[in-house]
């Protein structure tokens, strides 16, 4: 499988790279087009559905300088709720390489990713682990 | 048998009520081109895996799959149409693994476990761990995982 080139491949990865997304405010509409797509909504009275912000959080990373990672697979997570986000929160997200491994088809990356509300507080945090492709030759 | 008494006036279940063990299973859900769409509307993600019919032609999968959390978050849903939700107080974590792709017009259903289930160091909830897999209409596993859950305890 290839990947366009405005990508960042398995090569390009960097250990310990932090990246800092935009933010974004939680709204109604958001709430309201999450819950008519997927049928979800928060498990706590008056929070955000939880994982609203983990889907918009991708996006987010989509709008950052670097080019986006040239992911073949997502594989696993595992993601904890911290606190709770309100309409009105406003969020963005950061995600550090922690691990990266040459594969046979490309290499496993390994991403810690955090969620971080307006008053500096992590909200939400996760352990991502994507195979990316290698760089065409 | 289930009594009005086990339950929040909502219906919701109580910690007490839920025993290790039980199962169910959701409705069908068929995922469409539309929901993957409105999906990457929504959160911005428009990885070519979701969007690009023709690159994906050339692909391993042959054509656009959903997005993992896509699948992640309808089966979110669903768990809400098992028909005996729990009175949740707080969803505390998530393990997850996205085992096959969701292609468009694939159904997919929920399958749950109660796995475990144990007291905190607040009386008034208790944690609950739900097994959960992902099955599409060949009863192939897509998506599995468990979750974490703060349950209200029945009011003394």
């Amino acid at each position: 499988m290839t990947v366009a080139a405005t990508h960042t491949f398995f090569e390009d990865t960097k250990l310990n790279d932090l990246v800092t997304s935009p933010a974004m405010t939680l709204t109604e509409a958001h709430l309201s087009l999450y819950s008519g797509i997927t049928g979800d909504v928060a498990v706590e009275p008056g929070a955000v559905a939880e994982l609203l912000p983990l889907c918009l959080s991708i996006g987010l990373g989509w709008r950052v300088p670097q080019p986006p990672l040239a992911v073949l697979a997502f594989m696993s997570m595992d993601y904890q709720i911290v606190r709770p986000l309100r309409v009105g929160d406003t969020v963005y997200g950061t995600s550090r390489v922690v691990s990266r491994r040459t594969m046979r088809e490309g290499g496993i990356v390994i991403e810690d990713h955090e969620i971080i509300n307006q008053r500096g507080e992590v909200a939400q945090r996760g352990r991502f682990t994507f195979l990316v492709a290698r760089r065409p030759a | 048998m289930l009594s009005y008494a086990d339950m929040t006036p909502s219906g919701r279940r109580y910690f007490d009520e839920i025993e290790v063990g039980e199962e169910f299973e959701s409705p069908g859900r068929t995922v469409t081109e539309t929901d993957i769409v409105l999906f990457a509307g929504l959160s911005g993600d428009y990885n070519v895996l979701h969007t690009d019919a023709e690159f994906m032609k050339k692909s391993i999968f042959g054509e656009r799959i959903a997005h993992g959390l896509l699948g992640l978050t309808i089966q979110s849903g669903l768990f809400y149409r098992t028909g005996r939700v729990f009175a949740t107080l707080a969803f505390v974590g998530l393990k997850w693994k996205f085992k096959g792709p969701i292609k468009i017009g694939d159904t997919i259903r929920l399958r749950t476990r109660v796995a475990s289930k144990r007291e905190t160091s607040k009386a008034d909830r208790g944690l609950v761990v739900v097994e959960r897999t992902v099955v599409n209409q060949r009863d192939e596993v897509v998506q599995e995982g468990e979750t974490e859950l703060l349950v209200e305890r029945r009011p003394a």
